[in-house]
Formats: C-alpha cells, structure tokens, sequence
C-alpha cells in the first residue's frame, strides 16, 4: 500500500467550496488521509499541483455554469480512473441550478445593472450531464463521516456503499416528532436521501431536502398527504425548489399552475 | 530585464474559489493590475426573488461555505429588520457565539493551512506537517474547536440549520455547554503557540500607503462582530442603512464579481480594518497577542490583516467562553422562536464576517416575499484594494525579478483572505 498509494485530485467547479471545506473539516483524519493518499492536485488546499498527471481517484464538487467549468470537468474525466460526484451540486444541480428557470439576458442585465454579457454563463447542471460519474455522494454540504466511508471503501478496492433509504426513516430512528403531522409544516424528510441523521428535524427544524431525493420517490403521494395537513400549494413548491430543482419540483405540481 | 512583461497567474492555490492575476509593465512602467475573478455566477440576488424570507437565508447560507455561518445570519436579521422583528437576548448572545465560531474555524483555516505553508516555503499544511507537526496539529484544532461551536449552536459546521427568522430550533443542553467549555479552555492554551510562531515570522511590508478601512463600531464598547453603524477612518459614522454609500458597486470586465469603491476610492475591510478601527475594546489575551503582533495602530501594511485575525481568533475563544457562563447562568429552558406578522418592507442586515462586513438588504411584498435584494460581500469590496496593493508593490519591485514580483502578489492576494481568489503556481511572462 505504502508505495502504491492511489493518486488524487481534488477539484471545485462553480461552487461554495463548502464540500472541499467539509473534507478540510476532517481535522482528526487530515493528516492520515495525507499518509495513505497521494494527493497531487487541489488547488484550495496546496500549490504545486500536477494538472497533468493521471489520476486514480478524482472528487468534484460544484456544478457545471459556465464553459469554462465544462472544459474543467472534461480534462478531469479524461485523466482519471474514478470520477466521484461530491455534493448535491455536483450530483444534482443543486441551489445554483435555480437560476436555469430564469432567461440568460435578464440575469445579466439584473445583476450587472447595464445590459453588457460580460458573463459566460449557461444553465447550471450537475456533473452527470457531460461526463460519466463513478460515485455520487450527494449531501450540502457532505456529510464528513460519509466522504471518509467512501475514501476507505476505495482504499480497500471496494465500491463505496451509499445508504439508500430516506432522512424521514432516520428521524423515526431518532423519534423526533413528526413535523408534518404536528405542525402542518412541508418536511422533505420523506423525500430525501438519509446520510444525516435527520439533523433538521432534530433541531425542530423540516428538513429542506439538501442531499436531494431518494430513489422512486413518491412526490405525489407526498404533495398529496402535504396537502390533507392544511398545507398550499406555494408552501410545498418553495421548499421543495431549493436544493435540487431539476430532478426535484414534480412535474405534476408546475403543470397545476 | 525587459521593459515590457506581462506577468500573468493564471490560477491561484490555498484560496478558496477561482481567481488570477494580470500585471502589464509597459516601458518600465504598471499599465494595468487585474486580479480576475472567474467563478462561475449564481445569480444568488435573482434566485430569491419570489422566495419567502423563511426559505431566502438557507439559500444565501450557500453563496459560501465558509462563510455560511455569517451570511445566514445577516439574511435573518434583513429579514427581522424589515418585519420588525425583535429578538431575545438569549437568540443575540446565542448569535454572537456562532460568529466566534465562524471567525475562529475560518481564521485557523486561512493561517494554518494557506498563510503559514506560504511564509515558511511550503506548498500547503500537508506538506509542512512533516517539519512543524505540532504547530500543523494546533492550528487543526483551533479550526476543529470553531467547528465545534458552529456544529452546537448551528446545528452543522458549514450551511447551519439551527438559526432561523426570529431565534433558534433548539437549545443546546448543559452537558453538551459544559463541553464547549472545557474545548474552548484547552483551545486558549493551544492558540499561544500560535501566537508565537507567528511573532516570530516577520512579515513582508509591501506597500505602505495611508488606506481607508471600515468596519462596523461594536456594539456595547466590546470588540464584537455586530453593529449598527458603520465607521470609516476617515472619521465618519454612518447608520448601516447607509450602506450603499459605502458601496458603489461597479461591474468590471475581467471578473465576475463586483468591485466597490467609497468616495470613488478602494477601501478595506476585514481583520486588519477592525483592528484599526476597534483595537481599544480589546481585552485580556487579545490584548497581548495585539500588543506582541502589532504593537502599532492603527497600521497600513495590508500583510498584517495575517496577524490581526490571530488577534481575532484569541478574542472569539475568551468571548465564547464568557458568552457560554452567561447563557449558561440565565437558563437553558427550551425558548420558542418569536412570532411575528408578516407584512410588506424592507430591510438591512449587516455582520462583521472574517472577511468584512457584510451586507444583505431585502425588499418583501406583503406575503413576505423577495421583490429586491442585494448581497454585498467583503471580497467584491476589498478587490479594488487589493489590485491596488498590487500595483504599489509592482511599482516598487519593478526591477527585481519576475519571481520576486509573483511571490509578492501571491502574499498580497493571500493576505485579504479572498474567498473567490487566488494564489498561483504558474507564472507565464511575455514579452510584448
């Protein structure tokens, strides 16, 4: 192991660096996981980088919304073995993807005041949507616990194991009030995929469905029962926008308008 | 040495987003200084537009990581200003304490793992760990300790989901105080080798120019990260309101984030400017590690922003403690956050985050919806400081060699602590 240590590059598209940040919070784990892996590049963390070398293992965060991000993330798949998808940016457009319902020369004109494109911007999409993704470990930001099972999953040669079932199954874990039922309030947490430990709803808080949704997710039948607790139709769209707006505002509901 | 270079980074490392670096020497003299911001946009002013302000601070929380902390909490207080909303003073002190935690996470980051690396000639903490362990290993627990402030009160060390529009979710319990406790006591210790180190480093004095800093007066005659009113050292004091007075905001086309000017002037903002601004509400450690760092205020040597967060991070330690003997001796009983109606207005948040102050200010319609809002960030002020830094040092190094400039941008860059900018491995000259 020792001297076949797997080559890692660490790198950050249009993002919060929030997940680079959440591997950076590892501070008990930081100078381990520098003994057992052979970082060679990440730029927030070192200089010296090595943006040529072939890799073993390649984490990316953020999303793709610009070309230059494009361009970024192709030169990465072309020179690593294992792309693995860090973050519900990365994973599924996340917040930044929001801004895809709005037209490119408003945005523009908005924010800048004057109506130049200075602006290299295209609709904000997750990683999957350009290149082949190995591991998708979703979470906003991810959770540490999870990024460091799928770095010793991949040490030992095996594919990491993302827990499938949903933030609703870990809250009755933890035997939280439902907030649904005892509030009225839009929880995500049957929606959303566990990794967690149902942290929202354990501080009284709906979970706002950060690590976006679980497999075969059942938005109606969700909506539905949203709606026989006295909730609106707005209430349940604006939570529900937030995190992973592509894959996440049902169909059904955007028709209704 | 050539007359015409074009000294370019085109990538900086140990910052957090993407940046460069463009110098232009034209007959021995700088023509132009771009520090280039190339982050993709989020458009976060537009994506809230629409939204009620119960969803707005979870989206802002995201515009960035390490400072999520300090821009969800300023998004809450827009929202309670235009609302009217008054908090407890449990919910104040309980915020203060999560900024302690932001600042120290985010200072111990910025100095153990990007600045020291560069002032002892190491390419990042992984490689220095090697020669300073134990220096590394403070450093990594004075940055786990904010964490662990940050995980308490915000429910999660970056993105917190406790805070909320009118209080907090939950209440941490006595035991899990008492722990803090006993870290943030072991965490004093700690950050006196640090203290040291850094004493012992002298730092690079690259530009010496009389600079206006701004930054927010503290609240109650104690250093604090919160406060009403905006001081500037030109003597002025301006309700926060004011705040687009400070900043007229301008689009330049070699970055995608706004630039600020204050009377058609850079300023800076951040560490260093509240040093200068704030040191005489300093008190006990702090008050040494000032004394040891920067005996003389107020200072304009950009490179001492380094020093003056170390100063910050001792603060935020001895204040957290104090903030945590008060919570915990007027009772930790469960608190509901405060009701209130919801109507139309609008309203202006401002914090000192560890890059600056910074702004959030909202407009609602009726049902407590975004119609208009603007974010203004400590980096989007400080970059026009920052190339102006940049330009007083080329112009004083102009005939030394490339590699010497570039390191001096380098630190300079670092210096600010941007949190979308720059750091470089790859210099390119040409020749013109």
């Amino acid at each position: 192991m020792e001297n076949k240590k797997p080559k890692i590059g660490i790198f950050g598209l249009t993002s919060c660096a929030g997940d680079q940040l959440a591997i950076l919070n590892c501070e008990d784990e930081l100078v381990y996981l520098a003994n057992v892996l052979d970082i060679r590049d990440w730029e927030m963390a070192q200089t010296n980088n090595d943006n040529s070398i072939q890799l073993d293992i390649a984490f990316v965060e953020g999303v793709v919304a610009q070309s230059r991000d494009l361009q970024a993330l192709q030169a990465i798949r072309k020179r690593t073995k294992l792309l693995v998808a860090l973050g519900t940016c990365a994973v599924w457009g996340g917040v930044a993807a929001m801004k895809n319902q709005i037209p490119k020369d408003v945005l523009n004109k908005e924010v800048s005041g004057e109506e130049i494109n200075i602006l290299d911007s295209m609709p904000a999409l997750p990683v999957k949507s350009f290149v082949k993704v190995d591991i998708q470990l979703p979470g906003c930001p991810i959770e540490k616990d999870q990024f460091l099972q799928v770095v010793t999953s991949l040490l030992k040669g095996n594919l990491p194991e993302i827990l499938k079932f949903s933030v609703c199954s870990e809250c009755k874990m933890r035997e939280n009030a439902c907030i649904v039922i005892e509030r009225g309030e839009v929880c995500c947490g049957a929606l959303t995929l566990s990794g967690c430990n149902a942290r929202c709803p354990s501080h009284n808080i709906p979970c706002g469905g950060c690590h976006g949704p679980i497999e075969e997710v059942h938005y109606d039948a969700n909506v539905t029962m949203f709606k026989t607790h006295g909730i609106t139709k707005d209430d349940i769209e604006q939570k529900m926008a937030m995190y992973a707006a592509p894959a996440w505002i049902p169909e059904k509901l955007l028709a209704e308008k | 040495m050539e007359k015409n270079r074009l000294i370019s980074i085109p990538h900086l490392g140990r910052v957090e987003g993407h940046g460069g670096i463009e110098v232009e020497i034209e007959n021995g003299k700088v023509t132009r200084v771009n520090m280039d911001i190339f982050e993709g946009s989020r458009f976060y002013e537009m994506l809230i537009v629409g939204k009620k302000f119960t969803e707005v601070s979870a989206i802002v929380s995201r515009v960035c990581g390490i400072c999520s902390a300090g821009h969800t909490l300023t998004s809450q207080m827009a929202s309670e200003n235009a609302l009217g909303i008054k908090v407890t003073p449990r919910t104040e002190f309980l915020r203060s304490l999560l900024l302690h935690g932001e600042a120290i996470e985010s200072h111990a980051l910025h100095l153990g793992c990007l600045v020291l690396p560069d002032l002892l000639g190491y390419e990042g903490p992984l490689t220095m760990v090697k020669d300073y362990p134990a220096e590394v290993t403070v450093a990594l627990n004075l940055k786990k300790l904010g964490n662990a402030i940050q995980e308490l009160i915000g429910g999660r060390a970056i993105h917190p989901i406790n805070a909320i529009v009118g209080g907090f979710g939950r209440i941490p319990t006595k035991i899990e105080w008492l722990k803090l406790n006993t870290d943030l006591q072991k965490g004093l210790e700690l950050s006196d080798a640090l203290v040291d180190l850094l004493a012992k480093i002298r730092l690079p004095e690259y530009t010496t120019h009389t600079g206006i800093y701004a930054a927010l007066e503290p609240r109650q005659d104690r250093y604090s990260y919160l406060g009403d009113y905006i001081l500037t050292s030109d003597g002025v004091k301006r309700p926060i309101s004011e705040f687009r007075k400070i900043c007229h905001e301008k689009v330049v086309a070699h970055s995608t984030a706004k630039q600020s000017l204050y009377n058609s002037q850079p300023f800076m903002v951040g560490s260093l400017s509240r040093i200068n601004l704030n040191y005489r509400y300093l008190t006990g450690k702090a008050k040494e590690a000032q004394q040891k760092l920067i005996p003389n205020l107020p200072s304009h040597n950009t490179m001492n922003n380094n020093y003056a967060q170390m100063i910050e991070l001792v603060h935020s330690i001895e204040r957290s403690l104090q903030l945590i003997k008060i919570l915990i001796e007027n009772g930790l009983e469960h608190e509901e956050p405060i009701k209130y109606n919801v109507k139309a207005g609008q309203g202006i948040g401002a914090i000192e985050v560890p890059r600056g102050t910074l702004y959030h200010y909202y407009e609602f319609d009726n049902e407590g919806r975004i119609l208009d809002a603007d974010i203004i960030t400590p980096t989007a002020q400080n970059l026009a400081n920052v190339e102006k830094d940049m330009r007083g040092a080329v112009e004083t190094l102009i005939n030394e060699p490339v590699k010497v400039i570039r390191n001096s941008l380098e630190h300079i860059a670092r210096a600010y602590d941007p949190c979308i900018s720059c750091a470089t491995h790859l210099v390119e000259v040409k020749v013109k």
